[in-house]
């Protein structure tokens, strides 16, 4: 840089967090250590750095001392980075002039019990941080126009709620679904806890809604195949898998007019081929030219092309004149651009024929919690009737086996969370059996009852009342009798301190859930990460819930882990407003993070163009010569083409080489000569 | 600290005795020496009950396996080793199978037997099995009618074990003496044992 | 010694050699038609039996089942038993020293005394787990060694605790409903019954047996009640001690409960044995507490 160098003024503020780093390790040693480093003219502590005395401390000391670094030794730049650059603009510097240093997450936390180790570690960190804010430079972020659109991937009850919001608010919003309709799990559930609503009735008026917002573009059978872009200028591409019959519109646009499909249902009657119906489970049957159950929508019938033999006979029954059937129809491409996404996908029941204590598809009789709603469901494969597979005979005395592979640390395909809603419908489900069978006994197996939602302890005291049997003990095994198909289920009262062997009709796994398989290709494209658990990971746990680490990506439902409808509901509508606001703003700011060619040490070599992860950089002429041009807003500032050129021309704003060669020498050198 | 009731009638002491639990009624190292002893997370039990639903013997006796990890946990050395139900598992393994914490509570039970004959609290069956492969290296060792079969049956009349090499009892004994094995054995055999 | 046979070192254990020598002769003699040489383990003791013993002291228990694994290593050979409980005492130390540096060191220092060192070089396998691993055996050529086939007999396994549990340490996968030793009964021409409550313990471990034994036989006499529902013509297991327990065991219930089954009780090398076309006498049947008469009119 040609201008004269100014001589660096920083400022150290260190914070105690309360006790969360003042406990572990010795504010005044790293404040008396601070104001022997170079370039160091003020050092200030504080209890709370982030409270509003705190952050007037910053500014004022910018003033008083004329400052230009300022560096604050605190918590995780991810919780309070905005809050200390917000400080150091109002105390007149460029807010890029802020440096952290992490002395309580990275330190105070981890060393708790090191007391002489965490405050020689912090005087590392300050030392560290000091090095890079004497060479901070202003930078300015750079704005973008955001796309008015929004897409909302996953069209349970989180992704229509999402969807309905944010089209409410003005935004076209994309609605994308892999199955042929939108509903989701909900949809297979028969009555919902506490209030015992049909999940149906409160459901449909959402399908139908989603079907006819005008600013909600319904994408079902449609996957994603590519995601391009960043906040505010996502490019998606959709593949519209081939459904083998067109909708009216479709039919339209190939000139067959008042064609289509209606819904009539003919075409299934006479198709030849029974498979399963996934949405009963496997329970009932579908034909290869289906629709899920007579609430869907779009009310479209597809056809199932692995299934399918082509025997033409839907097209005949079909006719001429709706002409709605293409069997030769092939999978289509649509790009859609938006300004933000909504991951709501959902989750899947854990295989849990795995835990084979308990029997699952050895013993006709053991069925899960979901198969317990579409038997008990009018709309179900037994109208209703909840009977027992091995027999149709009404059960009178079912087992209801909690904590199915949830809270257990034994791996495979156990889980240690909770899954945060079986003890509910487990004792709803108690309840319409008693409601349903004259004389049925529900045994409800568990470890502990978790009714912490509004109305749910109420709920528990109602079912109890009604006669439902609670037995505190996990279920250790069962036993099938090979004749009756009846079933012994063992385990513990561990408030009676009994072994139990109680025969029962049926008995219903409240089997743990995880994310769906498709979850790590899908996060992979959005650039979401996994928590530990598995279930995609949300920017903060607390602050940030519904949002992401990459900007512009939301999340809602059990997607992000495990939650009830009320919950999925309202981190839905927390992720629409969330997703709403950059949309509402028209631009985002960009962090000012971009690679820079430095073009006179350009050689136009090209080689860093093709390392570009994100298509952000090409060779342009500039002056006669061939140079790499940075395309900034799709930059992203990891540093790979600045690490990788050869001529050293790439400079990476904010963490430019002498910053981090400054941070090195500062940490090797301890200090001493540089 | 429990209250003494110095009511000068042992039987009514007895029967009024101070059932609360203390603090003081744990030793925290028995948890310690029973994980180390066990090498299983034995202080991670949640009391599911899993454990005696899986255990033959649970059903036909008092014995109850949840309730040792329970004194595990609280630290009951005293009550843990001086219940006669400690040498009731059969150490068939099914409560570690299926264990959701992920504890082998048989190693549990195990490692309390181990403490539990520091205190020489031990069933005499034990001690016998002790000295008789401190005498012939077998706990099962050979008889005549068994020999006149081997023999029948084209095998040495004794084994090409211990019992065939009998040069190797001396290792055996070595090692045994090496942990006071069989002078423990015999002392408390001597002394009346349990 | 034919050229291409797999040697392994048997270990006895106590009870096969002791009490039912038919077990250890047939060992032998049906291994050798697959291709495996047994060579005796000389101067192996007791495993030590890992309830009876390890309930004692479980240190004395690692280093007592290290020298009888050092007696291999000096063969520069794997182990391979027959019985559960010697498994589980065998391959279970075998597998800790191998793996816990802390326990191995303090098992070679007392073992420095007599001469020894656990240097973990060898393996050790339960001689069913080679009879059905088709690398080394495997079911198919288990049947083509058969000339006496049991062809219209019923007969249930008990599979044992030692061998298999726990799951997670070991490598025969489930074990709530394993069935692969119904695969090598089969193979043998019999049929293979299933019965309630299969993997229950016998009732004979964890000293429980010399500690409390109607206690034990009450563990084995739930289970007789579940073979005698299914009309099973034998039971086989792969342990001799859990044989003991169910034959012996039938005499004693018949003393103690005044119950009587007659349930013929035959390790798997015997029923193999048999099926290879060995005689009743070259198996000590004779030695069994439960007469197995019934059963070998069935196939003689």
């Amino acid at each position: 840089m040609a201008e004269a160098k100014e001589q660096p003024r920083i400022g150290v503020f260190i914070c105690h967090c309360g006790t969360n780093i003042a406990g572990s390790l010795s504010i005044e040693e790293v404040k008396e250590y601070a104001m022997t480093l170079p370039g160091v003219v003020a050092a200030e502590e504080y209890q709370y750095m982030c409270s509003t005395p705190g952050q007037s401390l910053i500014a004022d000391a910018i003033a008083e001392h004329k400052l230009n670094g300022v560096v604050v030794a605190a918590c995780s730049p991810r919780l309070h980075e905005p809050t200390f650059r917000t400080a150091t603009q109002e105390g007149g510097l460029n807010k890029f002039r802020f440096e952290m240093a992490n002395i309580r997450d990275q330190n105070s936390w981890v060393h708790m019990h090191d007391w002489e180790g965490a405050t020689s570690k912090a005087k590392d960190q300050v030392r560290i941080a000091v090095a890079k804010a004497r060479l901070l430079e202003d930078l300015e972020p750079k704005s973008v126009p955001v796309e008015h659109a929004a897409l909302v991937l996953g069209a349970g009850v989180g992704g229509m709620q999402a969807a309905l919001d944010l089209a409410s608010a003005g935004i076209k919003t994309y609605l994308v679904d892999k199955d042929p309709t939108v509903g989701g799990r909900m949809s297979q559930l028969d009555k919902t806890f506490p209030t015992l609503d049909c999940s149906q009735c409160i459901l449909t008026p959402k399908m139908v809604d989603v079907g006819r917002h005008p600013n909600i573009e319904l994408r079902t059978f449609t996957e994603v195949e590519n995601v391009e872009g960043y906040i505010g200028n996502f490019t998606i591409t959709l593949r519209k898998k081939a459904r083998g019959v067109l909708s009216p519109a479709e039919a339209e646009e190939r000139g067959i007019v008042g064609g289509g499909c209606n819904g009539c249902g003919d075409c299934s009657e006479v198709c030849p081929v029974i498979k399963p119906n996934p949405f009963e489970l496997g329970m009932a049957p579908r034909k290869a030219i289906y629709i899920y159950h007579p609430q869907v929508n779009p009310l479209l019938y597809t056809i199932d092309f692995d299934s399918c033999v082509k025997c033409g006979l839907c097209v005949t029954a079909c006719g001429e004149e709706k002409k709605a059937i293409d069997l030769d129809m092939v999978d289509t491409f649509e790009q859609v651009k938006v300004g933000t996404c909504i991951l709501a996908i959902g989750y899947d029941l854990i295989p849990i024929e795995e835990k084979t204590e308990w029997g699952y598809k050895r013993y006709d009789n053991v069925i899960t919690g979901l198969e317990f709603e579409r038997l008990i469901c009018a709309s179900g494969p037994t109208g209703g009737k909840l009977i027992r597979p091995s027999d149709g005979q009404i059960p009178k005395k079912i087992g209801f086996v909690l904590c199915a592979g949830s809270r257990d640390n034994t791996g495979g395909v156990a889980k240690p969370y909770c899954s945060r809603f079986c003890c509910m419908y487990s004792l709803k489900h108690a309840h319409q059996i008693m409601e349903k069978i004259p004389g049925a006994v529900p045994y409800i197996f568990y470890m502990d009852i978790r009714s912490f939602g509004k109305m749910y302890e109420e709920f528990y005291y109602r079912i109890q009342n009604e006669g439902a049997k609670f037995i505190r003990g996990r279920v250790a095994n069962i036993l099938e009798d090979p004749s009756s198909k009846n079933l012994t289920v063992f385990t513990e009262d561990t408030l009676l301190g009994r072994p139990l062997s109680l025969e029962m009709d049926m008995v219903v796994l409240a089997a743990a859930i995880q994310p769906k398989p498709e979850a790590e290709r899908i996060r992979q494209m959005f650039g979401v990460s996994k928590s530990q658990d598995g279930w995609l990971l949300e920017a903060h746990p607390k602050l940030n819930p519904c949002g992401t680490t990459t900007a512009g990506i939301y999340l809602a439902g059990v997607c992000q882990g495990p939650k009830d409808i009320p919950d999925t509901v309202a981190q839905a509508e927390g992720a629409a407003s969330a997703a709403s606001i950059p949309i509402h703003t028209g631009e985002v700011q960009l962090e000012p993070y971009f690679a820079q060619c430095v073009d006179e040490l350009c050689a136009g070599c090209g080689m860093c163009v093709n390392l570009c992860p994100y298509g952000a950089l090409a060779l342009v002429e500039k002056n006669g010569r061939t140079v790499m041009e940075v395309t900034e807003a799709k930059c992203k500032g990891c540093g790979t083409c600045g690490g990788f050129c050869p001529g050293g021309a790439i400079k990476m704003q904010h963490f430019t080489s002498p910053q981090i060669c400054a941070q090195i020498d500062a940490f090797l050198l301890e200090g001493g000569e540089q | 600290m429990a209250t003494d009731k110095n009511y000068g009638n042992p039987e009514l002491e007895n029967k009024l005795r101070d059932r609360y639990y203390y603090t003081t009624d744990s030793n925290p190292e028995f948890l310690e020496d029973v994980k180390t002893l066990s090498r299983t997370i034995a202080h991670m039990c949640f009391q599911c009950g899993t454990c005696t639903g899986s255990c033959p013997s649970a059903p036909r006796s008092s014995y109850r396996i949840r309730l040792f990890m329970r004194r595990g946990v609280l630290g009951l050395e005293q009550e843990a080793l001086n219940d006669p139900d400690l040498w009731l598992c059969t150490t068939c393994y099914s409560c570690t199978d299926r264990c959701p914490r992920d504890i082998a509570p048989t190693d549990v039970i195990m490692a309390m037997r181990n403490l539990a004959f520091k205190y020489d609290i031990v069933p005499r069956n034990f001690l016998k099995t002790v000295q008789l492969i401190y005498n012939t290296g077998h706990g099962v060792p050979n008889n005549d009618v068994n020999r006149a079969a081997r023999v029948k049956l084209g095998l040495t009349a004794d084994p090409p074990t211990t019992h065939g090499y009998p040069e190797f009892i001396p290792g055996i004994q070595k090692i045994m003496d090496h942990y006071e094995m069989k002078d423990n054995a015999d002392r408390i055999l001597a002394e009346g044992g349990q | 010694m034919a050229g291409n046979m797999r040697q392994y070192a048997f270990f006895l254990g106590c009870i096969a050699p002791n009490r039912y020598p038919g077990c250890e002769s047939a060992a032998i003699k049906t291994s050798a038609k697959v291709g495996l040489e047994l060579l005796p383990l000389k101067g192996a003791g007791c495993c030590p039996a890992p309830g009876a013993f390890g309930s004692i002291d479980l240190h004395v228990w690692y280093a007592l089942a290290a020298r009888n694994i050092v007696l291999a290593e000096q063969m520069n050979m794997d182990i391979t038993l027959i019985c559960n409980g010697c498994y589980k005492s065998i391959w279970e130390v075998n597998h800790i020293l191998k793996h816990n540096d802390e326990l191995r060191d303090g098992v070679n220092e007392v073992l420095k005394e007599v001469d020894m060192e656990f240097k973990g070089s060898i393996d050790v396998w339960h001689l069913a787990e080679l009879y059905y691993d088709p690398k080394i055996c495997g079911v198919e050529k288990i049947a083509s060694t058969v000339t006496r086939p049991l062809t219209g007999t019923k007969i249930a396994v008990h599979y044992g605790c030692h061998l298999m549990k726990p799951g997670k340490e070991r490598h025969f996968g489930d074990t709530e409903n394993p069935m692969w030793i119904e695969e090598l009964v089969e193979a043998l021409g019999a049929e293979a019954v299933q019965y309630r409550n299969k993997m229950q313990c016998c009732g004979a471990g964890g000293g429980v047996r010399g500690y409390d034994i109607t206690h034990a036989l009450d563990i084995t006499n739930e289970k007789l009640i579940n073979l005698q529902e299914v009309g099973a013509d034998a039971l086989t297991e792969v342990c001799p001690f859990c044989q003991l327990q169910y034959d012996r065991g039938q005499v004693e219930i018949e003393e103690k409960f005044g119950q009587k089954y007659g349930l013929p009780v035959l390790h798997y090398n015997e029923l193999l044995g048999l099926a290879q076309g060995m005689s009743p006498d070259e198996l000590a049947l004779d030695l069994h507490g439960v007469d197995c008469k019934p059963f070998l009119e069935k196939i003689l």
